[in-house]
């Protein structure tokens, strides 16, 4: 590390980093100098002037932008000469000629209240009191600060321009943008989505869109990182537009495993109004998606659920707690442990899946217990036995100095979006990026090599690249011999996959798997993304074993910018296996159900969430509690989970909202969502963070682990008299293994990554960093058989992909009513050979059925699907936004739907002509 | 129709596509591409936005962004003819605003623009870099020096009749 270098400003000693500008180490000293275009963690642009500074070095002295010009040792800076005021304040009044600027060169604004709106002295197009940014408009306290020469009135020329209101999310009045372009590099070197552009040039450039068309089809995410950046009233939030925040809250996203630090704007009624990625957040960088950048705000709904129902002859009856609780204790009664079950919120905290899984095997006796999102258990169990951790390996940011990123049958850029902002970050810079999918998603368009193996053969394919490794010699023989086992067993296990067999079962020609390998296994640091999307359910397991062992033989694990990162659903899927609360928990640890508890020896354990539900429609299982926040009870990945509920014989719902799911029940508790509680969240990367209270429930709402609590408490268990959510964490801290150094006060000045295993560790940035000291550390490498996709249950699959832009295919947004559609023909892609089955021709108007004959997908036909039996559409991510910002749902992002695989039926529709308006 | 317009658009698709795949030149940019489309069909259509957004692997914000900066592009369709009267300092001061006045008014246009019948393009010119001969105006890219307004008209008019 070179040395920090010493400089003074305005006389004041003052040391930076090498390579920092003197803003920045203004910024750090916390010294202030004006400015408009810079943004921190972007790259200096210098284009607005304001934060022009004398600089003196030696005999010369110049005049230069601070933001662009770096620090050097004896630097003299003074931001205060009389020049140098003068010239900032002629740049700032030439900006003001276009920016309403009454209230800002106002002598009495300092006086003039929120709701004091003046009635002469400004006209009204002047006026800040009507701008959405107003009392939070960094634009406004930037110009205040170089203090105006009010002696002379300044002119305004309003551009008089349209303001942009069709496009889901936020509203664009460009009569406010002071074109500093912040948005737009946003956009271009943060986010690489290019959807908003610099147009036109000199006195009138401007920002806009190619043709000046909408959001929706110009490639834009929705991710909203322009909003934040923005220091005008020119970009905001649609939502809550006109509401001021009475007091910030540092909260964690709770829609994804990403785990994104939010600052949640809260009024002064109490209604959470907006959120803004943190920039001090470890995980995101001050990043977040459209989902938590706007599928905030049900904490507000007016419709929320508020007191504890009991059902009576078949109605709903309001009771107080200890009513519901009665209810409760006497419906699970002595139910046998095999026959009851307890489903946990995928948004739960630590905190509540922790008394969640002790209530269920404590009290309950059963180690039916689980998260409603916990699909992919065996990608979890085989990653916690051969990596200790079912967490990613390497942390998120790791991502931007991959010099290879492989992204298997998962879809980052939509189901955790901020994962893939360092990944695109890596892919500019040149990164390889190698797609392993049948779908076409948004990162195909990143990807050197778009491999497409039949559905379920996934990892055979993965497989196949390792024998090529091995083959040709390309392993990492020095860290397999010096950190891994089982070399010798996986190159024996290796010679039953042929290549023409692996070629011939994937239906991927043997040349590039082996292309792929090659550079795979040749651009290091290389790290692995990988879902489960497109992989049975029994095949799990086997992916990601051979996703660990390609990892591990090219020498990616334990290396920065190296690692594997899995691709889980749930918010808190990681804390919730942490916290025991799966059934899967390893036997005999202080978290299961000890055997003989009950004087009987306890049940097998079921496989995970799935098996939960298929117990309950068959029966086996007849009661259970649901924690049913964020639970999609409809068509989700759980199939129709709401009718395994209708099923059961006893049924609790904690929720935040009425849905299918509390219809069923006999008992409705009322859940508190995350505004209401403090808990901590471990994330993908193995951080846990903490969600804090906003506000204290207005009615009856408990969170999830005081609802346990007080069950157990009535039902007469022991060791549940918490305090609070910190008591409970102090518990699991000593209970589960990487967590004992954490706490609650600890979490409070940012996250740490498990294992922590003491109060003074710094946690564990990445995992197996360190060579291991004997053979018992070794990281096993693990032969695979080879064995195949099971039988597919229908002849054809849809392979649903979704991209941000599809500038060949012409898309066209109207306007009805209120709403936006998006009208487009969808090109349905089918195999040569299945087309000649159906006798379908190029351009026919086909329809996709699922088996209950709901239309999938409709368009027409193209002849082009790399594979026999898979049909694929590509649709637009802006149906998504405009689905998500149209639900009538309260809290959609539950309900927003992912792409897995699906069979379907392909029929001949009669006129495409009826079907080619979509996207409502 | 609706199948016509979509055979139209194909056909102005491919005839993009052809002038961008016939570059001459080693380095092809953005610009390079649009002027290209540019000197194939005279305008960049949407489709020139969107084909040089994909031969550049751009996005077409991007590819507007440029366009969008020169003011020699243009996105509709030129007339017929192209008639171009410079304005600059010397045509200036040799006389060009009656000239300008003379063809507005023959052409029936009160600024730049198509004719309604679009037989013909006005342009204004800020130095069509032969001062000596002004004032000067170009048709078609033919330069024609030492006008008269008289003249200017007679060859404005000539090209709404031809
Ligand atoms: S952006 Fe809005 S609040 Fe800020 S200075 Fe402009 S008008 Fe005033
Ligand atoms: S919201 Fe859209 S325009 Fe704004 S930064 Fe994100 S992708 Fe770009
Ligand atoms: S919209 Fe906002 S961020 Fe973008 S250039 Fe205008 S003022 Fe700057
Ligand atoms: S990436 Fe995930 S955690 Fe981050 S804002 Fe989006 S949904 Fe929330
Ligand atoms: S902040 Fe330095 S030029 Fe804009
Ligand atoms: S000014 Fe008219 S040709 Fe130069």
């Amino acid at each position: 590390m070179p040395d920090n270098i010493s400089f003074t400003i305005d006389g004041q000693e003052v040391t930076g980093k090498p390579g920092q500008t003197v803003l920045q180490a203004a910024m750090d000293s916390g010294l202030y100098i004006p400015y408009l275009c810079y943004f921190p963690k972007m790259k200096p642009y210098g284009a607005c002037r304001a934060c022009v500074v004398q600089t003196e070095m030696g005999e010369r002295k110049s005049i230069v932008a601070s933001c662009t010009t770096p620090i050097a040792p004896g630097l003299v800076v003074d931001s205060k000469t009389e020049q140098v005021t003068d010239l900032r304040r002629g740049i700032i009044e030439l900006l003001m000629a276009e920016h309403p600027h009454g209230c800002l060169t106002c002598h009495r604004v300092e006086l003039c209240g929120p709701q004091d709106i003046c009635q002469r002295h400004v006209s009204v197009t002047d006026r800040c009191t009507i701008c959405p940014k107003n009392e939070r408009c960094e634009l406004k306290d930037t110009v205040r600060s170089v203090e105006l020469d009010l002696r002379t009135p300044l002119n305004y020329h309003r551009r008089n321009l349209p303001i942009h209101t069709d496009d889901p999310f936020y509203d664009r009045d460009y009569n406010l943008c002071i074109v500093c372009a912040r948005c737009v590099r946003v956009c271009e070197e943060v986010r690489f989505d290019n959807a908003i552009t610099l147009t036109n040039r000199s006195g009138v450039a401007l920002v806009g869109t190619s043709r000046g068309e909408s959001l929706l089809e110009s490639g834009c995410e929705f991710c909203g990182a322009c909003i934040d950046v923005c220091p005008t009233g020119a970009l905001v939030e649609r939502d809550y537009k006109w509401e001021k925040a009475a007091r910030q809250v540092t909260t964690i996203c709770t829609n994804c495993p990403v785990g994104c630090q939010m600052v949640a704007e809260v009024n002064r009624f109490n209604k959470v109004v907006r959120f803004i990625g943190d920039l001090a957040g470890e995980s995101n960088n001050g990043q977040a998606c459209w989902k938590g950048k706007f599928a905030y705000d049900y904490p507000n709904h007016k419709s929320r659920l508020k007191y504890p129902y009991v059902r009576e002859g078949g109605i709903l009856k309001r009771v107080t707690w200890e009513q519901a609780l009665d209810r409760i204790a006497a419906g699970f009664g002595d139910r046998d442990g095999s026959k009851v079950a307890v489903i946990a919120s995928p948004r739960g905290s630590n905190e509540d899946n922790y008394v969640a899984q002790k209530f269920a095997r404590s009290v309950l006796k059963t180690d039916n217990v689980d998260t409603a999102l916990n699909l992919t258990p065996r990608v979890a169990s085989t990653l916690q036995k051969r990596f200790g951790s079912a967490g990613s390996t390497n942390p998120i940011w790791d991502l931007e100095g991959s010099k290879c990123v492989m992204v298997v049958s998962g879809n980052p850029t939509e189901e955790q979006n901020v994962l893939a902002v360092p990944l695109k970050k890596a892919a500019r810079a040149g990164a390889h990026v190698i797609v392993i999918d049948p779908r076409e998603t948004e990162l195909t368009r990143y990807a050197s090599d778009w491999i497409r193996p039949k559905p379920g053969t996934e990892h055979i394919l993965l497989v196949g690249m390792a024998r090529t490794i091995i083959d040709e010699a390309l392993e990492h023989k020095e860290y397999v011999s010096s950190r891994c086992s089982g070399i010798d067993e996986l190159k024996r296990s290796l010679w039953k996959f042929d290549l023409s067999a692996v070629s011939r079962v994937t239906g991927v020609e043997d040349t590039i798997i082996r292309e792929v390998a090659r550079n795979f296994a040749k651009k290091a640091p290389a790290s692995i993304l990988f879902g489960v999307d497109t992989v049975p359910v029994d095949l799990h397991g086997a992916l990601t074993d051979a996703i660990l062992n390609l990892s591990l033989i090219t020498g990616n694990v334990g290396v920065k910018s190296g690692g594997v990162f899995p691709l889980y659903a749930g918010a808190n899927t990681l804390g919730s296996l942490d916290a025991g609360c799966s059934p899967m928990a390893e036997r005999g640890t202080d978290l299961t159900v000890e055997p003989g508890l009950n004087g009987a020896t306890p049940p097998p354990m079921r496989d995970g969430v799935a098996d939960l539900f298929a117990g309950m429609r068959s029966g086996e299982i007849e009661a259970a509690i649901v924690m049913a926040d964020g639970m999609n009870p409809g068509a989700g990945p759980l199939g129709d989970a709401a009718s395994a509920l209708r099923s059961l014989d006893f049924l609790v719902v904690s929720a935040v909202f009425d849905d299918e799911v509390t219809a069923a029940a006999d008992v409705v508790l009322p859940a508190s969502t995350y505004t209401e509680q403090t808990g901590t969240l471990t994330n993908l990367e193995r951080r846990v963070q903490l969600i804090r209270t906003a506000w204290t429930p207005r009615n009856e709402e408990r969170s999830g682990w005081q609802t346990f609590a007080s069950l157990a408490r009535r039902m007469e268990a022991e060791g549940f008299d918490f305090q609070d959510s910190g008591g409970v964490f102090e518990e699991l801290a000593s209970v589960v293994p990487g967590y004992a150094g954490l706490s609650h006060d600890r979490l409070e000045a940012g996250g740490i990554q498990t294992p922590c295993p003491s109060s003074d560790s710094p946690g564990a940035a990445m995992l197996h960093a360190e060579e291991p000291d004997d053979d018992a550390g070794r990281l096993a490498i693990v032969p695979l058989p080879f064995i195949g996709a099971a039988a597919p249950s229908s002849d054809l699959v849809l392979a649903p992909g979704r991209v941000l832009s599809q500038p060949d295919k012409p898309v066209q947004v109207t306007r009805r009513g209120d709403m936006n559609y998006l009208h487009r023909v969808e090109v349905v892609k089918v195999h040569e050979e299945d087309a000649k089955a159906m006798s379908l021709m190029e351009g026919d108007a086909v329809e996709a059925l699922d088996d209950h004959g709901s239309r999938l997908a409709v368009g027409v036909a193209s002849l082009g699907s790399p594979q026999p039996g898979l049909i694929s559409v590509t649709t637009l991510f802006a149906e998504v936004a405009l689905g998500m910002h149209d639900a009538d749902s309260p809290d959609p992002s539950p309900r927003i739907p992912g792409l897995p695989l699906q069979p379907v039926r392909l029929v001949k529709a009669a006129d495409l002509a009826a079907y080619a308006v979509s996207s409502d | 129709m609706a199948t016509t317009k979509a055979e139209l658009g194909d056909s102005i698709r491919e005839r993009v596509r052809c002038a961008l795949k016939q570059q001459p030149q080693p380095t092809v940019t953005v610009l390079s591409s649009l002027l290209a489309v540019q000197d194939a069909i005279h305008y960049l259509p949407d489709e020139a936005i969107e084909e040089t957004a994909g031969f550049c692997k751009a996005s077409v914000n991007e590819v507007w962004s440029v366009a969008s900066f020169y003011t020699n592009f243009r996105f509709t369709p030129p007339g017929a003819h192209v008639i171009e009267v410079c304005w600059g300092p010397s045509c200036h001061l040799a006389g060009a605003q009656g000239v300008l006045a003379a063809v507005q008014q023959e052409l029936n246009l009160f600024r730049e623009g198509e004719t309604d019948d679009r037989r013909a393009t006005l342009r204004y010119n800020t130095c069509l870099g032969a001062c000596a001969l002004a004032p000067v105006i170009s048709i078609d890219h033919h330069l024609k020096g030492r006008i008269t307004a008289g003249d200017a008209k007679d060859l404005a008019g000539g090209l709404l009749v031809d």
